[in-house]
């Protein structure tokens, strides 16, 4: 079996079901404008202040909408069984896990498409190429640890309350530059091509890294 | 009465830290700029070399499990979360100590505390997984791509004072910045520190294998199902 048409299926499959129900993806949306609103009052953003506090909102935003996308990525598979069933087909589990982290960054990148015009509607921030593509590069990272921690806390009870605790610690690296790349495309101080540099390095570690223990996170 | 060799390795650690203790007192000189503060130094930095080796007993232990299914490898990667945990805070909390004195504050943002203090919420949320996570193969299995995900910070904590600009010093040891009898006795201390936490683990895997054998009799049914042999696919 070709390796990338089982992760392209499995990726569809999951985007078509949440095409079917839309639930994810609104509610999603709806928590990023919540976590707007939430930042202006907490902060008292002005023109001035503006872009050294919505690089943390975004950030704050993205990260939770980012825990909640990934961490249903396995749950929903469980609740029904549906992963054992696909695991037992002749398919590859790295490439049964990269169409779920496929699909999974996918539904992100819907949110970061509502996330940042609304950043700069609400706050006058900038809504630039390099800001994108700093969240693009950093979602690639997050969406490849995410789903392996979802996978892995999936058969363990507590697993609201475990995806963050082991999720977050291993997003900082991303954080860490993606903010500094966000922030020097707002026109704060900063280097945003050794933010991008270190952003990429970061990807490529943990999309290694997860790729090798998939087999791990999936077998049972 | 009869010392057992944990107790006889328990007391020979503590006679080692409190020779080290003399040394960071009485033999090594203080420091002109900062004066006795400094003298922190020596635990704080051995704490986080003992702290970086308990971690790797982690990453091994974890990867020799995924390899062979060994439970006696998944006991050393939890004896050394611990261990390394607990290693970590020391560093931690020293160092905020000596920072009060000579930055003014506890705790500044650069790479190197936030990286400790990362590497710190990494193994706190490993001992939190082996805690909630079904005893045996599951929790066994989730501990050891945890410990070998987490890994992947110590060299960034390591290496943080030269990737990036920080408050923290650089290496002072490697760089021949230290006078011999100040090097001396950090190598003492580091060497005593070591040993004490090797010590710690080689208790805490009893500690871990006495637990198990316990599981196997309270809860038979729970651990031969965890030991049972994979289906044939």
């Amino acid at each position: 079996m070709n390796p990338f048409r089982v992760a392209l299926a499995v990726a569809r499959k999951d985007l078509l079901s949440e095409w079917r129900t839309r639930e994810m993806v609104p509610a999603l949306a709806q928590f990023i404008v919540l976590a707007l609103l939430i930042g202006n009052f907490g902060f008292q953003i002005n023109s001035r202040n503006a872009p050294s506090i919505a690089p943390g909102i975004l950030w704050l935003a993205l990260v939770f909408a980012g825990l909640y996308a990934f961490g249903r990525t396995f749950a929903a598979e469980k609740e029904q069984a549906s992963l054992e069933a696909m695991l037992m087909t002749p398919a590859s589990p790295l490439a049964i896990f990269a169409g779920k982290a496929l699909a999974a960054s996918a539904l992100l990148v819907v949110c970061e498409a509502v996330l940042l015009p609304a950043l700069s509607l609400f706050f006058g921030t900038p809504f630039s190429g390099d800001v994108v593509f700093a969240v693009l590069l950093a979602t690639v990272g997050m969406a490849a640890l995410g789903c392996t921690f979802s996978a892995i806390v999936a058969r363990v009870r507590a697993r609201e309350l475990l995806l963050p605790l082991l999720t977050l610690p291993l997003w900082i690296p991303f954080i860490v530059a993606g903010g500094q790349a966000v922030q020097s495309a707002m026109g704060l101080p900063g280097s945003y091509d050794q933010a991008i540099g270190l952003l990429i390095d970061f990807d490529i570690l943990f999309v290694v890294l997860t790729s090798l223990a998939a087999r791990f996170v999936l077998d049972e | 009465m009869r010392v057992t060799r944990y107790e006889g390795a328990a007391a020979g650690a503590v006679a080692l830290m409190v020779l080290a203790f003399g040394a960071i007192f009485f033999h090594a000189p203080t420091d002109w700029l900062q004066g006795p503060v400094q003298r922190i130094f020596y635990l704080h930095v051995s704490s986080a070399i003992a702290a970086y080796g308990c971690f790797a007993a982690v990453l091994l232990g974890g990867l020799v499990f995924l390899r062979n299914e060994s439970y006696a490898a998944d006991r050393w990667a939890r004896a050394g979360a611990l261990v390394g945990v607990i290693f970590t805070t020391v560093t931690l909390v020293m160092g905020s100590l000596w920072a009060k004195k000579v930055w003014g504050q506890f705790w500044v943002w650069d790479a190197r505390l936030t990286s400790t203090l990362v590497l710190w919420i990494i193994y706190s949320g490993y001992l939190l997984v082996r805690r909630l996570a079904e005893p045996g193969r599951q929790a066994a299995r989730i501990g050891a791509l945890v410990g070998i995900f987490g890994f992947v910070d110590v060299p960034v904590v390591h290496f943080s004072v030269t990737w990036w600009v920080t408050q923290h010093p650089g290496p002072v040891v490697v760089n021949d910045a230290l006078p011999p009898e100040m090097l001396a006795t950090f190598l003492f201390t580091m060497l005593c520190t070591i040993v004490l936490a090797a010590v710690l683990v080689v208790i805490r895997y009893r500690i871990e294998t006495l637990r198990d054998a316990k599981q196997v009799l309270v809860e038979p049914a729970k651990v031969v199902s965890a030991h049972q042999p994979e289906p044939v696919r």
